[in-house]
């Protein structure tokens, strides 16, 4: 299993979870799980330690932001690095964003 | 269709087209695949994307992809429609299983040349023509990601003979050799240029043995899937098919 660590700050209404190391299909769920478990209103990714991340990564962050949404609540992804932001860029993960942000079931 | 399968490549001869085709497994067998689909006696589909995860679950949602790409294609060849009809019902099992798919289609016309992309998430492919190397410009949203499929539209080129494609999965991009570079697009490109004159299954060799110099034996963390389509003659003609 690759090596993921996840760092949970909290601010005002708002759970910041600091990503480091690299994410894919065999750590995936720890993520998630996080999230999952967050009551906060807005809950933010900081990927800025983050040195690769694999689909099943960009998957789940997506479909946790529909979740999210559709509760009304926010999901927010911060501090992607260069490389992996190209990736994600790729298969319309910033474009999947933007439109779920206003309709959560399209 | 004169096609020629070899462990895990396959060369296919018709359309006045070579193309030459792999996917290289990493650890654990992924979702990579590839297709050329014959549409009619001029036309032909080539077809390259990546199923989400890995192990038995992806390759599982791969073959379905596979089987309904195909039937997309029977039912409408437009290149756009294929991709919209398969993000509709594919797309549905994909959202099922919390899992998407890139994809990239090419669709060839053996007698006018013509060469129409449409893309859903995935590399766009690299075009050779006289030495010089192109990046296709279509994009559009992954399979499964949005109800409705979201792109760039098509893309149209025209190909002339000794003209190539090059398609690719990102494990070929993404590939890491020592202290964690990337191999990715621009040295893609520079090793491309460089096959000005060679056939097609040459191209892939040449690609695949300059990416074996970089990884340097590094175990690698994704399937690498590469196709390469070259242009030998038009339909009908001597050197075509």
């Amino acid at each position: 299993m690759k090596r993921v660590e996840i760092r949970v700050r909290q601010k005002k209404g708002m759970a910041i979870l600091e990503v480091e190391g690299e994410l894919d299909f065999s750590n995936v769920e720890q993520l998630q799980q996080e999230i999952q478990r967050r009551p906060e209103e807005v809950v933010e990714i900081d990927l800025q330690g983050l040195r690769f991340i694999d689909s099943s990564g960009a998957g789940m962050l997506l479909s946790q932001a529909r979740h999210l949404f559709r509760q009304g609540r926010t999901l927010r992804i911060v501090g992607i690095p260069d490389l992996i932001r190209e990736d994600l860029e790729v298969i319309g993960f910033f474009r999947v964003l933007e439109i779920i942000e206003t309709n959560p079931n399209a | 269709m004169g096609e020629v399968i070899t462990g895990n490549g396959k060369i296919l001869r018709a359309y006045g087209l070579e193309v030459s085709g792999c996917s290289l497994p990493a650890e654990q067998v992924g979702g990579d695949f590839f297709e050329f689909i014959s549409c009619d006696e001029r036309t032909v589909f080539a077809v390259i994307g990546d199923v989400m995860g890995k192990g038995f679950h992806a390759a599982r949602l791969m073959e379905t992809i596979r089987h309904m790409l195909r039937e997309c294609i029977r039912i409408n060849p437009h290149p756009l429609e294929v991709v919209r009809r398969l993000n509709k019902v594919g797309g549905d099992e994909l959202r099922k299983c919390g899992a998407f798919a890139t994809l990239c289609l090419l669709c060839y016309d053996g007698i006018t040349g013509r060469l129409s992309c449409v893309n859903a998430g995935h590399h766009p492919p690299l075009l050779l023509s006289d030495g010089k190397v192109k990046v296709a410009r279509c994009r559009g949203v992954a399979l499964g990601l949005l109800e409705d499929y979201l792109g760039s539209g098509v893309e149209e080129f025209f190909l002339a003979a000794g003209d190539a494609v090059v398609l690719y999965t990102d494990g070929l991009v993404e590939a890491c050799g020592p202290g964690e570079q990337r191999y990715g697009q621009e040295r893609l490109k520079e090793i491309v240029r460089l096959q000005n004159g060679a056939d097609a299954d040459r191209m892939r060799q040449n690609i695949l043995s300059d990416l074996e110099t970089f990884i340097r034996g590094f175990s690698q963390k994704d399937d690498v899937t590469l196709v390469v389509m070259k242009v030998t003659g038009r339909v009908g003609e001597k050197g075509g098919d």
